[in-house]
This record gives structure tokens, C-alpha cells and sequence, in this order.
């Protein structure tokens, strides 16, 4: 029953109009004429509205859902502007709502530089790195028990396979300070923001995120770990700040297989 | 000894009774209740990931019911070329969940690089036609299997529009052969906001193509001088939308029924009283079937 009522508008024409009209704070009439054509483009305009709420709607959700203590810390409001200027320079570039978030730490600390607030984008970083987190396979781990399966003097050639979701964040500023005292729906202990640097570690483990703070040289063997370093060589490479090495490794060791953190040892092959 | 070669069991064939979307709310519950649903469907972005919580819950979920993957991301009858990486992801999901239905919408979704994250109106030109219907059997070749594409409920209609929703649809079915997702609310929401015929929109379809009926709850908004029905999927489905289902299960016969809410998501009790509900009817058109 063909019953054309304007000239045929092109599907790409008819979408990219469509797409300015949904991106933008009011639609531009001549897009809604296009659209619209003998029909009231005002009319039109008005219902397009509902369009442009719900793409706005959904990538604020997104963006509140990945980063609750970063809305929580700079208040609704703010946090809403923020996502407004996020939006104009990332629009979502995916069909899977989850991407929404990925460069909003990035341009975080290019908003906030200078400002004060430059620790606002580590906390950020350290929410992303737990979506990152908990969207990572789960592998069984191993336990400190499948150390023993080798001889001693083959020990610094072991390297360790970590789990996928183990995530790595580090800042001058005290984030896993601030994301731990957010946790609770009741009003968040200050936290001094002049105490420093904090170390993090991310893992999905028993289907939930752990956040861990780490000591600065626990950290840093963890990181050569995770690179694929072998034991030896992630020892010397970490360096300590008080302890010895064969200390360090061995609480860090203790740490990761108690955690689940580890799901396999491999045995380096020789150079 | 000669006897009946009776069809094997398909693994996970959706049955024609009555299912709710799971929603992560209710991941516990659902295999703990004592009234369990016949079925479940999931939006298939949700369960992207290699692992985590909500992938795990699906798998254990997957292992008591039937499931149906209903996408919301790929944005069919977009202009521009399909997301391949997107499209990969539902394949591993298909390949994960092994589902009885995969659907998809009548919709598009991106353009020219921005992804607006919603279900945007296609005009009903030919042109479209041959468009989604290629794009529905790029997906299905890709996916080595046959989809459902839902209608789409809508608050615009274009003036390019030549043919009616139903007529769109039906060309898309016949040049791609897909199946039928029939969204009874949005069909209603429809014919509040634009003004279609039901009877008509109902008439055009191809009845054999129809697998599965959705059914939710809208709100009203006003929208200038205009109230518009706003397909939220935010609350129970309205007696109106309940007497439509009562027709289209005349007209298409019992099919897999299943109670979407996406918003202000109600305990699981609430889904499976509206499950219930649905559930009589489908029993009462089996009945009258047999």
C-alpha cells in the first residue's frame, strides 16, 4: 500500500539528520524539515526530545554506574557536567553501553590539571581499572603448594601466571583511602589528601571486586610479576625499601597465592 | 518393530508459555524460587564479558531454563557499516549461552562514528527494506543461524515513509527470512503516538514468522500539546495491552510470551505474578488448540 506523502529522503540523509537533531540542545529547523516534511516540524522537534533525553539518560547512567565514588565525591551536579563535557568530546562509540566510561580518566586529568583536584582522575582510573576488574575470565587459582612441586635453586626461574582481572593502579594521592571510606551509603570519612601516595591492586575474585592497598615495594614486584618477570628478576628489578628481598618476595608470594591471585607457575625456559 | 521417529529434543527450545527477562536483581532469586518462569531472556550486551559476576550467574541460570538473547546494540538498519567486533561478541555469546532465540530490533543506532546507546525509528521507504533485510542476513549468515527482529515502538514517523510498519516488516521477513519478535506494547504505544491501525498493522504481518511476543509496561508524558506514550518498560502491563495479547494470540496462535521490565525493576514475585498472568492466557489458547 505505498502511500508516499514527501520526496524519498535517503537513509544515510534521513539518520545523520536524525543524529545532529538527537546530539545537539535544540534541532536545527532545517534538519526538521527534512525529517518532517509537510508535517508540523515543530511538533516533530518536540518528539525528538524524547530521543535526545533518552541518549542523554543513558550514557549519564553508564557513567554514574562506572564511577560511583567519583559522583559521589564531587556531588551529583557537578558530576553531570562533567558527563555534558565528557560527552562532547567522547561521544559513545559503542553499541555496548559498558565502553561508555573508557576515556573518561584520561580526559579527567587533562580537566582537572592544574585545578587541585588532579587526584579526582587516579580515583577515576582506579573505578575503571575495577569495571576493567570485573569484566576480566576468572581462572582457578593455585595454591603455595605448587611452589613445592620444584627444586629450590630453580625457584628464581619461575614466573607466575596472575589472574586476568588483576588490574594495577598507583598515585601520588591516597585513592584506595578515598574509595574505601565511599563504600557505605553513610557520609564517607574525610581523608587527608596530603598523606600521599597509595598503591592498588584490583581483582574479581569469589564474584566480587577487591580493591588491596599494597606497600610501595610489594607493588612494584607484583608489577614486574604480572609483566612475566621471573621471581629472580622481579625481586632485584622491585628493589626494597627496608627488608630484605627474600622477605619481600616471600610476604608478596604468601599475599598472591592466599588471595587467588595466581593460577599458574611456569617454569622460565632457559635463555 | 516400526514406530513413530519422533523429532529429537532440541536443547533449549523456548517453549510456548510464559517467561520474564532476567534482570541482575534477581540472579539469586531465580534459582531459588519455588515458582520458576518456563523461561528466561537476557539482553545479550550484558553478558559480553570473558567472565565476572553476572556472567557466571547467567551460566548457572542457563543450566535450569531455556534462554532467548535479546540484543539492544547493534543497530541494524544503521547507514553505516555494522560494529564487527560487536557483532563478534554476540556470536561468542550465542556460542557461550547457546540460546533457543536470538533477537534483534527493527531500529538503527549509530551514525557517522556516535553510537546513541537507544532504538531509533527506521523510515518505512524501500530503500530501508533492503537495507535491514541485507543487514538481518549479513548477521544470520554470520551467526549460522536464523534471528528475530522486534518492532519497534516509536514517537516519530518520517514523511519519507511509503509503506505501513506492518508492510515494512513483512518485506523484511520474506527478503531475508527472518523470524518475528512481536512486541504487543509497542505495537500499541504506536498506534497511541502515530496514529496506526492495529487491525491493520496486526493483518500485514506473516503469521509463520512470528516466534515470540513481548509484553511490558509504558507511561504517559506530555509532549507539547500531545500526550505520548513512553515505552519505559518500567512498571506493570496495562489492561489494554493485556486485551491486544488476548488478540494476538487469536490471530498468531499460543508463542512464547515474556514480561519485560527494565526500570524501577519490582521484586521477582511481581515479574512472576505478570508471568502468571500471561501464562493463563497461553494455557487457555493451548486448550482451545488442542
Amino acid at each position: 500500500m505505498p502511500r508516499p506523502r514527501d520526496p524519498a529522503l535517503g537513509l544515510k540523509a534521513l539518520q545523520t539528520a536524525f543524529g545532529r537533531s538527537v546530539r545537539s540542545a535544540t534541532a536545527n529547523p532545517a534538519d526538521l524539515q527534512l525529517l518532517a516534511g509537510s508535517e508540523d516540524a515543530t511538533a516533530f522537534g518536540r518528539r525528538i526530545d524524547v530521543y535526545r533525553n533518552n541518549a542523554w539518560q543513558f550514557f549519564l547512567t553508564a557513567l554514574e554506574r562506572t564511577y560511583p565514588v567519583t559522583n559521589r565525591r564531587v556531588g551529583a551536579d557537578f558530576f553531570r557536567q562533567l558527563a555534558r563535557d565528557y560527552r562532547v568530546q567522547h561521544p559513545s562509540q559503542h553499541g555496548d553501553l559498558h565502553w561508555i566510561g573508557a576515556a573518561f580518566p584520561a580526559w579527567l586529568a587533562d580537566r582537572m590539571a592544574g585545578t587541585g583536584y588532579e587526584w579526582l582522575a587516579d580515583l577515576a582510573r582506579l573505578e575503571w581499572a575495577c569495571e576493567m576488574s570485573v569484566a576480566a575470565a576468572r581462572r582457578d587459582p593455585v595454591g603455595l603448594e605448587s611452589l613445592g612441586r620444584f627444586d629450590t635453586d630453580v625457584l628464581p626461574h619461575l614466573t607466575l601466571v596472575l589472574q586476568p582481572s588483576l588490574q594495577l593502579v598507583a598515585s601520588p594521592f591516597p585513592i584506595w583511602s578515598v574509595w574505601q571510606a565511599n563504600q557505605h551509603d553513610d557520609a564517607a570519612a574525610p581523608v587527608d589528601l596530603a598523606t600521599g601516595a597509595e598503591h592498588c591492586a584490583v581483582a574479581c575474585v569469589a564474584d566480587r571486586v577487591a580493591v588491596y592497598r599494597l606497600e610501595a615495594a610489594d607493588y612494584r614486584l607484583l608489577q614486574h610479576l604480572h609483566t612475566g618477570m621471573s621471581l629472580g628478576d622481579a625481586t632485584a628489578a622491585a628493589g626494597t625499601d627496608a627488608e630484605t628481598p627474600d622477605r619481600l618476595l616471600s610476604r608478596l608470594l604468601g599475599w598472591a597465592f592466599g588471595e587467588g591471585l595466581v593460577v599458574q607457575v611456569v617454569k622460565a625456559s632457559p635463555a | 518393530m516400526t514406530g513413530v521417529l519422533l523429532p529429537a529434543p532440541v536443547p533449549g527450545l523456548i517453549p510456548a508459555r510464559a517467561g520474564i527477562g532476567l534482570r541482575s536483581q534477581h540472579h539469586e532469586a531465580i534459582l531459588e524460587t519455588a515458582a520458576p518462569p518456563a523461561w528466561l531472556e537476557v539482553h545479550t550486551e550484558n553478558y559480553f564479558h570473558a567472565g565476572g559476576p553476572a556472567v557466571r550467574a547467567l551460566e548457572r541460570a542457563r543450566s535450569r531454563y531455556p534462554l532467548s538473547l535479546h540484543g539492544v546494540g547493534l543497530g541494524l538498519g544503521s547507514a553505516d557499516p555494522i560494529d564487527r567486533g560487536h557483532l563478534e561478541r554476540v556470536r561468542d555469546a550465542v556460542q557461550r549461552f547457546e540460546p533457543g532465540l536470538v533477537s534483534e530490533h527493527a531500529c538503527w543506532g549509530h551514525v557517522d562514528g556516535e553510537h546513541f546507546n537507544d532504538l531509533l525509528p527506521l523510515p518505512y521507504t524501500e530503500e530501508a527494506v533492503e537495507h535491514l533485510a541485507a543487514r538481518v542476513r549479513e548477521v544470520q549468515d554470520f551467526l549460522g543461524r536464523q534471528i528475530l527482529v522486534e518492532n519497534l515502538s516509536a514517537y516519530v514517523s518520517f514523511a519519507s515513509s511509503q509503506l505501513s510498519e506492518g508492510e515494512f516488516l513483512a518485506a523484511v521477513v520474506e527478503r531475508s527470512g527472518c523470524g518475528l519478535l512481536l512486541d504487543v506494547n509497542n505495537a500499541y504505544v504506536n498506534a497511541a503516538n502515530l496514529g496506526s491501525d492495529l487491525d491493520t498493522f496486526f493483518a500485514a504481518l506473516p503469521r509463520h514468522a512470528i516466534q515470540e511476543i513481548h509484553l511490558a509496561g509504558h507511561s504517559r508524558r506530555r509532549v507539547g500539546m500531545h500526550e505520548l506514550l513512553i515505552d519505559d518498560h518500567g512498571s506493570a502491563v496495562c489492561d489494554d495491552v493485556w486485551d491486544l495479547y488476548e488478540d494476538a494470540l487469536r490471530r498468531f496462535g499460543p508463542l512464547p510470551t515474556l514480561i519485560e521490565w527494565d526500570n524501577e525493576v519490582p521484586p521477582l514475585e511481581t515479574l512472576l505474578a505478570e508471568a502468571a498472568r500471561a501464562e493463563q492466557r497461553l494455557q487457555r489458547h493451548h486448550a482451545a488448540a488442542a
